[in-house]
């Protein structure tokens, strides 16, 4: 497990060599959410609440999903490249489990994001969007716990649409695909709020709401007892579900490349 | 005689380097007080060449030799000095001038990766605005010399290295160019698919009379196919000469290759330079001038004092000859 | 210029062919750049379900005021993509290349690059959002209004290629811009696609001033739809993109070509 934790360090170490790109990225984030801050304080045009959903709410909202959804873009192509190089054999050789790896890499990468990318975002845009406090110490803690597993529902769901370059010329057009009914289904560019019901009841027999969406309602404090359970419950199942599926993909994938001989 | 076609006349040039400093206080000196360094790429180059000639310029990596080539096909501004090539100044004139060039870059091909020959050469018809009768027949020879009719129509990406730079040698002609220069075009080719370029390259100096300009690492591109040579190191020309002239001033230098029984061995030879083989301790190389003392004697001091296991006499390579100008072992008159 | 045009069909041509080498990928990400572009527009969509207008723009209007942010970057793609990714030709020697050819290089560079794919993503959802829309908004078409259309779509195509201009003109300077790309073009055509007045002042002044994405769509588009955010600015600004386009292109033009000489050849 050292190993993998230290794959994850220097990882975070390496993004820190780049500053310029690192300032960049912190404007990007910014930037993305001042559009929909701007879109969201012009449609609630002064009024405190729709349906109950107060403005702080809906930017606390965007800041968390939109914020950690541009923080956490990184180069979907990497396996594909490793695949079409041919690098991907040498990678299978060496003593450690490549796809573990590649999750700790990210994982590195990801929080990196979190504090040198979302957190800067987050303290500048408190400078002028109305953000809601946390609701307590505890929410904060439950928050963050739900942003790591909403990170690895994420992140299957990257790998397993990455692990298809075994079969595909390229998997440019479906990563693409993939981020944008992400950032429509999983609120990030709508609050899970003010979505049509119908569609509403339909994300919730999919994972996209636990990738952002309930870190945001355990922030907001407004889950509640064994309601917190069941959200982080359904976390888990979908982390499960998605690691078989990814799982399955990836061996199916590499067996095919033994038989073809990349 | 031919007429002179290239005219080049104390050419400088200098590039700017912009130095970097590292670190986060380093990045923002950059940016409000940056500091250059300034790299003389090529300093007072002067050459004539004919119509109809052939001539390699050979130096060692960054040498100037690409810079060179690239003031000469209207790419860089000079600095300083003249430039007349078939009675254009290439970087004034650049747009008629290089409607009599054909360039060939080595590592950058012009054809598309995804398309076959054929298809790229329509499009580069169309750049040239290369007559219809005229294309068909350049098309139609070039396919034959330089045998690529099996490939012409198959993706690039599908052809091998040598086939590749047959087609993009084929590509800097279809516009019948009066000069033609090539950028290291046998970089990373097979020995046969050299060959074939070289033959290529040969045979249509001396049939079509283009005037040819032919930079390379590879000494063998230049025995194999120019008469005469430039070489050109840290921006300065040291020769310009014929091929043959090279050789023969080198004519009085030898070699000899010894190995020897045991060690220690302490080879302490007038007139002569005793230099180490890597794989074998055991083996020296000994050069020395003829001139100055004769084989022979080389030979017996040897025999006298040391046990010797193997020994032969060796000619100078054009490539060790070429090295040692460059160290500057000998001075070409 | 028949010679012009002969040229840019052999280009795309092989532009097209190349691009389609693999049939079943290349309309995959067409479809993907589509989508992508469309995500803000779904989204906006499903907001206004619930909210019904936009400082006072309805769906269909912001449909219209969307259309020529995807139709103008549909046609500036299939003639600027060389100078969109001018630092790569630049790093990879493939502005050497255009030098040693007996035609004009920003010739060469515009009628040989086109981007197909994101050109028919792009296109396709502007077409589909102006048709959707055109009839919906209050819009008497006549031969008139159908010829100012066309000239805005042209001018903010000249706008977006003129910015272009100038980071390629940048790159003999400095090879790599893309930070500058990412600062100046991307991130402020993220703010370019929603109604200006939505945005603070601070904002609506780069967007006017700056890169003047406003004289893309929310000025012209205003021309048609004359919605009453448009009290805040001067009327005249309406009928200007074409001579900010035309301007912009000429001082682009200019850097462009001054800058040449400064051209260091560093490929390979």
């Amino acid at each position: 497990m050292n190993t993998y934790i230290q794959f994850a360090v220097i990882k975070f170490r390496n993004k820190m060599a780049y500053r310029f790109d690192y300032l960049l990225g912190i404007l990007n984030t910014l930037l993305s959410f001042v559009v929909y801050w701007s879109i969201y304080k012009a449609l609630y045009d002064g009024a405190s609440a729709v349906d109950g959903v107060t403005f702080s709410m809906v930017t606390t909202n965007f800041i968390i999903s939109l914020g950690l959804s541009s923080a956490f873009s990184k180069n979907e192509m990497f396996l594909q490249d490793k695949i079409k190089q041919g690098t991907i054999a040498n990678e299978l050789l060496k003593p450690v489990n490549f796809k573990l790896r590649m999750l700790f890499e990210d994982i590195g990468e990801g929080a990196f994001s979190v504090v040198f990318n979302f957190l800067p975002t987050v303290v500048i845009a408190a400078f002028f969007a109305e953000l809601s406090a946390p609701s307590s110490a505890v929410n904060i803690f439950l928050c963050l716990i739900s942003v790591v597993l909403g990170y690895i529902v994420l992140w299957q769901i990257s790998f397993i649409v990455q692990s298809w370059s075994f079969w595909l010329f390229s998997v440019w057009g479906l990563v693409t695909i993939k981020n944008v009914i992400i950032n429509i289904l999983a609120g990030a560019y709508i609050p899970m709020w003010f979505m049509p019901d119908w569609l509403k009841n339909a994300i919730r027999f999919t994972p996209f709401d636990s990738i952002y969406f309930t870190p945001v309602q355990l922030y907001l404090g407004e889950l509640q007892g064994w309601e917190i359970l069941i959200n982080f419950a359904r976390q888990i199942l979908w982390i499960v579900i998605l690691y078989g599926i990814g799982e399955l993909c990836w061996r199916k994938g590499i067996k095919r490349l033994v038989v073809q001989g990349g | 005689m031919s007429e002179t076609i290239i005219d080049v006349n104390n050419l400088c040039k200098t590039f700017k380097i912009h130095k970097r400093s590292s670190g986060f206080k380093g990045a923002v000196k950059n940016i409000f007080y940056p500091t250059y360094e300034y790299k003389k790429a090529v300093s007072n180059v002067s050459f004539h060449i004919k119509e109809g000639e052939m001539v390699g310029f050979i130096g060692p990596n960054g040498a100037g030799k690409s810079t060179t080539v690239k003031m000469l096909s209207g790419i860089l501004y000079p600095d300083s000095g003249d430039i007349t090539v078939a009675g254009y100044i290439p970087h004034k004139q650049r747009k008629e001038y290089v409607a009599n060039i054909g360039v060939v870059f080595g590592q950058k091909s012009q054809i598309s990766w995804d398309l076959s020959p054929l298809d790229s050469y329509e499009v580069i018809r169309h750049i040239y605005k290369i007559p219809e009768n005229k294309y068909k027949e350049n098309l139609e020879r070039f396919t034959q010399l330089l045998d690529m009719s099996q490939f012409i129509n198959q993706p690039v990406r599908q052809l091998s290295l040598g086939q590749r730079m047959r087609a993009d040698i084929a590509a800097a002609l279809l516009h019948s160019p009066k000069i033609v220069f090539f950028d290291e075009p046998t970089i990373g080719i097979d020995v046969v698919g050299k060959d074939k370029i070289r033959k290529f390259i040969k045979t249509l100096n001396q049939t079509d009379n283009i005037t040819m300009i032919f930079t390379t690492h590879d000494m063998q591109d230049i025995e194999k196919t120019c008469e005469r040579l430039i070489i050109i190191d840290d921006g300065q020309k040291l020769y310009d000469g014929s091929l043959e002239n090279v050789k023969k001033g080198y004519v009085s230098s030898r070699i000899i290759e010894a190995e020897f029984e045991s060690l220690p061995i302490q080879l302490d030879l007038q007139n002569a330079e005793v230099t180490d083989v890597d794989n074998n301790i055991l083996k020296k190389i000994i050069s020395f001038n003829a001139d100055e003392v004769s084989v022979n004697e080389i030979m017996t001091e040897l025999m006298n004092t040391h046990n010797i296991k193997d020994i032969s006499i060796k000619e100078p390579e054009i490539d060790a000859i070429i090295r040692d100008i460059y160290e500057g072992k000998i001075v070409m008159r | 210029m028949k010679d012009i045009i002969s040229l840019f069909f052999a280009y795309a041509k092989s532009g097209l062919k190349s691009r389609f080498q693999y049939k079943l990928d290349a309309i995959v990400v067409i479809f993907a750049v589509f989508l992508r572009e469309a995500g803000g527009i779904i989204a906006m969509y499903l907001a206004l379900l619930k909210f019904d207008t936009i400082n006072n723009w309805n769906i269909d209007e912001l449909l219209f005021l969307f259309s020529l942010i995807f139709i103008t970057y549909g046609i500036f793609i299939v003639f600027f993509m060389a100078l969109r990714d001018f630092s790569d030709w630049i790093k990879h020697g493939d502005f050497d290349r255009v030098m040693v050819r007996p035609r004009g290089l920003l010739t060469q560079l515009v009628l040989c690059g086109a981007d197909w794919l994101a050109a028919f993503g792009h296109g396709t959802l502007g077409i589909i959002l102006f048709i959707v829309s055109a009839n919906k908004v209050g819009i008497q078409w006549d031969f008139g209004m159908a010829v100012y259309y066309v000239v805005i779509v042209i001018s903010g195509v000249l706008i977006q290629g003129a910015v272009f201009l100038i980071f390629s003109a940048v790159s003999f300077y400095v090879v790599e811009t893309n930070s500058l790309k990412e600062i100046f073009y991307w991130n402020m055509r993220k703010f370019a696609i929603y109604p200006l007045s939505i945005y603070h002042k601070f904002i609506q002044s780069i967007l006017i001033f700056v890169v003047p994405f406003a004289f893309v769509n929310y000025f012209p588009a205003q021309f048609f739809l004359r919605k009453a955010d448009m009290a805040a600015y001067p009327d005249w600004v309406m009928y200007i993109s074409p001579i900010v386009g035309i301007v912009l292109y000429i001082i682009a033009y200019s850097f462009w070509k001054f800058s040449l000489r400064y051209y260091k050849s560093t490929g390979n």
